[in-house]
């Protein structure tokens, strides 16, 4: 797992390996690391697992939040 | 089921468009595949299915009248002859219905054990990136809404022959018998958000039962003979006097459906995931006349497929004593994707 709880992660604005769970919309924002989940075996949707999985926490502006899960080859460590 | 705060008066191309993606998941992803199978495994021949005008047992469609249990009853409430703007969303609402009895009877006549219960919807394999046997191929979507429901009528009408068809087929060859089928069919209409009410109802009156909940997700719920399902983690969010939760899925419409059955219809509406996670506060007052105070902080779970969330509703107040029973049935499906709360005496 290279992210931990806590940690601020950017999500990457396309992912090369093809891997399409990231929304658009949160491409490119920043975020805090809420939760980790690590590699999640979900064979009825996908045959091979992804990467780990992260619940990310993104806050809007009048401080409501929206949380996203999306798998670390999607993450970067923010600057 | 549907509230009185659901909007299902101002959006009724977001319900056809609802509609017209489940008609196509149950036709294309559950009913069409398993067919294969039963041909496969030598259950039933596409022989069956074709040029059985007088056999025994058969009744054309379109007359039936509900007179046996094999068929999804809906034919002979197929379109009506008059298309005037009053009568659309006449027409949409028996649509409903029919896709609802459609859907049932696919798993109705599902044999246990003998079918796969085969899921192909992984966005890449529907892309053809594992298979192109796999690859699907949408019907094209799009016209005025009249248009688009008398299309969706027609289709639905052909998905339904071709159900009735296969069930007919195995009750003749044996494989299932009428009576099971039906029975499947009583015991499937009643599960569904039910068992998301029960959850819920639990986890208010067992302290043990919610942490394991929350901690565990599906594990907790062998416990209570819910069907834990396997579609991905089960994830619970618990509202608080300090946070309140809400369910989304931006991308298609994940939600845990193997354990909760189908969410509110307007959860695949496009209007409600743009409008959700742009501004969460405004957008539960404008659609669900759902206020949350500034006090609470809302926070919106995007549900991708591994993690597929629900809600755990606060208790109301004045229900203290109440059995699960009692509890369960304040909660709607609304509460159980933060669009509602569940409150004594609705």
């Amino acid at each position: 797992m290279r992210f931990r709880p806590g940690e601020r992660v950017a999500v990457l604005g396309e992912n090369p390996d093809g891997n399409p769970r990231t929304p658009p919309y949160l491409r490119g924002r920043t975020a805090t690391v809420s939760k980790c989940h690590g590699v999640v075996v979900n064979p009825l949707d996908h045959r091979e697992p992804y990467p780990p999985l992260y619940t990310i926490t993104f806050v809007l502006d009048n401080g409501d939040e929206i949380t996203a899960d999306i798998h670390e080859e999607w993450l970067q460590p923010a600057r | 089921m549907d509230g009185s705060t659901a909007p299902s008066g101002h959006d009724l191309a977001g319900l056809v468009h609802a509609i017209e993606s489940d008609l196509d998941y149950f036709r294309l992803k559950r009913f069409e595949p398993r067919v294969f199978q039963l041909v496969r495994r030598g259950a039933i021949s596409f022989s069956d299915l074709v040029g059985r005008e007088g056999t025994p047992g058969r009744r054309p469609l379109g007359t039936s009248g509900g007179t046996s249990g094999v068929t999804s009853g809906g034919a002979s409430r197929g379109a009506s002859g008059g298309a005037s703007a009053g009568d659309l969303e006449d027409r949409v609402r028996v649509l409903q219905d029919r896709l609802d009895a459609y859907i049932l009877g696919i798993a109705a006549m599902s044999l246990p054990g003998r079918t796969l219960s085969l899921v192909v919807e992984d966005v890449r394999k529907e892309r053809g990136d594992y298979d192109e046997f796999l690859r699907f191929t949408k019907p094209a979507r799009g016209g005025g809404l009249h248009e688009r429901v008398g299309r969706v009528e027609a289709e639905l009408a052909d998905a339904e022959l071709v159900l009735d068809a296969v069930t007919e087929a195995l009750v003749r060859r044996g494989e299932v018998d009428e009576g099971s089928v039906e029975a499947r069919r009583t015991e499937l209409s009643e599960l569904g958000h039910r068992n998301g009410a029960r959850i819920v109802a639990r986890a208010w009156s067992d302290p043990v039962f919610k942490q394991r909940l929350l901690e565990t997700g599906r594990e907790a719920l062998r416990d209570m003979d819910v069907p834990t399902g396997r579609l991905g983690r089960l994830a619970v969010a618990e509202d608080t006097e300090e946070v309140h939760n809400v369910v989304v899925c931006t991308l298609c419409s994940c939600y845990p459906h193997d354990v909760l059955g189908d969410p509110p219809w307007w959860y695949r509406s496009d209007e409600y995931k743009r409008r959700i996670v742009a501004d969460p506060r405004a957008t539960l007052a404008d659609m669900f006349d759902l206020v949350v105070p500034p006090s609470r902080k809302i926070q919106v779970h995007d549900s991708t497929s591994d993690l597929r969330w629900m809600v755990l509703p606060r208790r109301p107040e004045g229900t203290e004593g109440w059995d699960e029973d009692r509890l369960a049935a304040l909660v709607t499906s609304e509460c159980l994707v933060g669009a509602a709360e569940p409150r004594p005496g609705t």
